[in-house]
C-alpha cells in the first residue's frame, strides 16, 4: 500500500511508480483497502501533462441521461406488454 | 546520506543554491533498512566501542555543520545549533527505523521523529530558518503521519486485549491516538506557515498548501470533516494575503481541489463541489490513475445531481471498478427502469455507503422516474387522426393506471394508484419549484411532443 509504506527494502515498490504501472492485482487489493488520494509521483507537471488536453471533446465524456427513444430493448417491450394489459382490464 | 563529511558537504551546497528540495533529501527517512543502519553506525565509526553520548554526538554534528561550505556562506551561530537538532533527531530515528521490521516499535519511531518536526518548528521559530527550507517540513510532516498510521496499526493488532481490560477503554480514541496526536502537530505547523510576515518571496506561506493536503488526509482518515472545513474557513480568511493558488506545483492544487470538492459533496452543496473536482479533474496528471478514479468516484454523482448527466463509456472505460460501481445505475437511469435501480442500489450499498455516495445516488432515482414516466408517455403512441393528412398527434393523455403498470414493472409489488398520484404530485411540484419547466425534467421533447403538465 503506497499512501502507508515504510521504509522498505525495496524502495521501487514506494509511491514512486505510478499507480498504472502496479500490478493489476496489487491496485485491486489497494483499492479495496485504502481510499485516500495517493501523492504524485512528480511535483509539478507541463500542461501537456494534463487530463484537460487528453480530451479535445470532452463533451463526449458525458451523455444525457434522458431522451433515451430506443423503444426496441428489453424493457420497453415488456412496458409495452404491461400497458396492453392495463387496457384490456379496462375494456373487461 | 551518512553522518561524515558528505553529508555536511550537501548541506552546504543545498544552503548554497537555496535548494529546499535537495537540503530536505538528507533528512528523508524513505530508506532501505541496510542505508538507514549505516547513517546509525556512521556516527559512531571511529572504531569507539561503546554507545556515543547524546552530548558527543550533537558536538560532532556541529563541528561537521560548522566546517561545511555552509560556513563560508556566513551561517550563523543560531540555524547551526537548530540544525544540529534536526540532525540530531534525525540520526536517532535511523536507529529505531534500522530494526523496525523486526521490533515494530512504530510508536518510538512516531515519537522520535515528532521530536524531529518539532526541532524544525523550533528552527523557524527561534533559529533563523529560512523559507527556502520548507520542503524540510514536507517530508517531515508526511512522514510523522505515515509513522502515526504504522503505530496506530500495530497498537490495535498488538495492545487491544490487554488494553480491554482497562476500564477507562475506549476502542474508537485508542484507534487513532497517534494520528490525532500527529493531526495537532501537523496544526502547528499549518500556523507557523500561515502566520509568517515576511514578504511573499521568502514566506513560508508557500508550504501551506503540502499541509493543508496533508491536514486534509489526515482529517479525512479520523472522520472530522469539520476541521477540515475549518481549515478551508481560516484560509479564506487569509486569501488576500497569499501567492496565487495557481502558482502552487499542480500536485498540490489538485490534491487540495479534490478535498476541497470532496467536503462541498459531503455537504451536499453539489455546484460547489462540481466546481472544484472539475478543476482537479482538468488539473490532474493523466497517469494518475487511481487519482482520477477517486475524482470521478464524486464528479459522477455530482454531474448526476447538477446537470443530469450520466459518465459515457468512453470516461468509464479505462476504470474497471468504477464501472462495476456505476454502470449498472446508470443503465437503469437511461433506460427508467425503477425497480432495477432499486435492486442496483440495494446491491452496492455497503460499497456506496462506505464512499459516502449512497445519499447521492439515491436521488438518481428521480431521474430514472422522470424517464420511465417519459417511456410510458412514448408507449401510448398517438391520437387517432382525426382528418385525413392531419400530422399525428401523440397521446398527451395517459392515465394514472398505466404510470402504475410503468412503476411496477419488475417488481412483485403492486403500488396503488393513490402513491402514483402522489409520486407524479411530487415530480410535477421538483419540476416547478426552480423553473417552469427545466429542459431535464420536461418529459417531452421541443417540437414532436408537448411538456407534461
Amino acid at each position: 500500500m503506497a499512501t502507508s509504506k515504510a521504509p522498505s527494502a525495496d524502495p521501487k515498490s514506494s509511491s514512486d511508480v505510478p499507480a498504472d504501472q502496479q500490478p493489476q492485482q496489487q491496485k485491486q487489493q489497494t483499492l479495496e483497502e485504502d481510499d485516500e488520494f495517493e501523492d504524485f509521483p512528480v511535483d509539478d507537471w507541463q500542461a501537456d501533462d494534463t487530463e484537460a488536453t487528453q480530451n479535445q471533446q470532452p463533451q463526449h465524456l458525458w451523455e444525457e441521461s434522458w431522451d433515451d427513444d430506443d423503444t426496441t430493448d428489453d424493457f420497453s417491450n415488456q412496458l409495452k406488454e404491461e400497458l396492453k394489459k392495463v387496457e384490456a382490464s379496462k375494456k373487461r | 546520506m551518512e553522518f561524515g563529511p558528505a553529508l555536511y558537504q550537501e548541506f552546504g551546497e543545498a544552503r548554497k543554491t537555496r535548494d529546499g528540495y535537495r537540503l530536505a533529501k538528507t533528512i528523508s527517512p524513505d530508506l532501505p533498512p541496510a542505508q538507514l543502519s549505516n547513517i546509525w553506525k556512521s556516527v559512531n565509526s571511529a572504531g569507539n566501542w561503546k554507545a556515543p553520548r547524546d552530548d558527543d554526538v550533537k558536538a560532532a554534528i556541529k563541528r561537521g555543520l560548522s566546517s561545511s561550505p555552509a560556513r563560508l556562506d556566513g551561517i550563523g551561530h543560531k540555524e547551526i545549533k537548530g540544525w544540529v537538532e534536526v540532525y540530531f533527531a534525525y540520526w536517532q530515528t535511523t536507529g529505531i527505523l534500522a530494526e523496525v521490521q523486526q521490533t515494530s516499535s512504530w510508536t518510538n519511531a512516531y515519537e522520535q521523529w515528532k521530536v524531529l518536526i518539532n526541532a524544525l518548528i523550533q528552527g523557524y521559530n527561534g533559529h533563523e530558518f529560512e523559507a527556502w527550507t520548507i520542503p524540510c517540513l514536507y517530508v517531515a510532516g508526511k512522514h510523522l503521519r505515515l509513522f502515526a498510521m504504522q503505530a496506530d496499526e500495530n497498537t490495535s493488532v498488538n495492545d487491544t486485549s490487554a488494553a480491554a481490560f482497562q476500564d477507562d477503554f475506549d476502542p474508537e480514541l485508542q484507534k487513532h491516538q497517534k494520528l490525532e496526536d500527529c493531526a495537532r502537530v501537523l496544526n502547528r505547523v499549518f500556523s507557523l506557515c500561515l502566520s509568517d510576515r515576511a514578504p511573499l518571496e521568502e514566506s513560508r506561506k508557500w508550504g501551506l498548501y503540502y499541509i493543508i493536503n496533508l491536514l486534509f488526509k489526515t482529517y479525512f482518515k479520523l472522520n472530522a470533516t469539520g476541521l477540515s472545513k475549518n481549515v478551508l474557513r481560516i484560509l479564506t480568511a487569509g486569501r488576500g494575503d497569499m501567492p496565487d493558488f495557481h502558482s502552487f506545483p499542480k500536485s498540490q492544487q489538485v490534491t487540495f481541489k479534490y478535498h476541497e470538492g470532496v467536503l462541498c459533496f459531503l455537504e451536499e452543496n453539489y455546484v460547489e463541489a462540481e466546481k472544484h473536482l472539475t478543476e482537479a479533474w482538468n488539473t490532474c496528471h493523466k497517469d494518475a490513475m487511481r487519482n482520477k478514479e477517486l475524482i470521478l468516484t464524486y464528479l459522477i454523482p455530482c454531474h448526476l445531481i447538477t446537470t443530469h448527466t450520466l459518465p459515457t463509456a468512453k470516461l468509464l472505460e479505462p476504470y474497471p471498478r468504477l464501472q462495476k460501481l456505476f454502470l449498472p445505475l446508470c443503465q437503469c437511469i437511461k433506460k427508467g427502469e425503477l425497480h432495477k435501480f432499486d435492486l442496483a442500489l440495494q446491491e452496492a450499498e455497503d460499497e456506496f455507503v462506505k464512499r459516502r455516495i449512497y445519499l447521492t445516488l439515491e436521488r438518481g432515482r428521480d431521474i430514472a422516474l422522470r424517464n420511465l414516466l417519459r417511456k410510458v408517455f412514448i408507449a401510448g403512441g398517438f391520437e387517432p387522426v382525426a382528418k385525413e393528412g392531419d400530422k399525428p398527434v401523440r397521446r398527451t393523455r395517459v392515465p394514472v393506471a398505466e404510470f402504475a403498470a410503468g412503476i411496477s414493472l419488475g417488481s412483485e409489488e403492486k403500488v396503488d394508484n393513490d402513491e402514483v398520484e402522489c409520486l407524479l404530485a411530487n415530480m410535477i411540484y421538483k419540476v416547478s419549484r426552480n423553473l417552469p419547466y427545466p429542459r431535464s425534467f420536461c418529459l417531452g421533447r421541443q417540437g414532436s411532443h408537448g411538456c407534461q403538465d
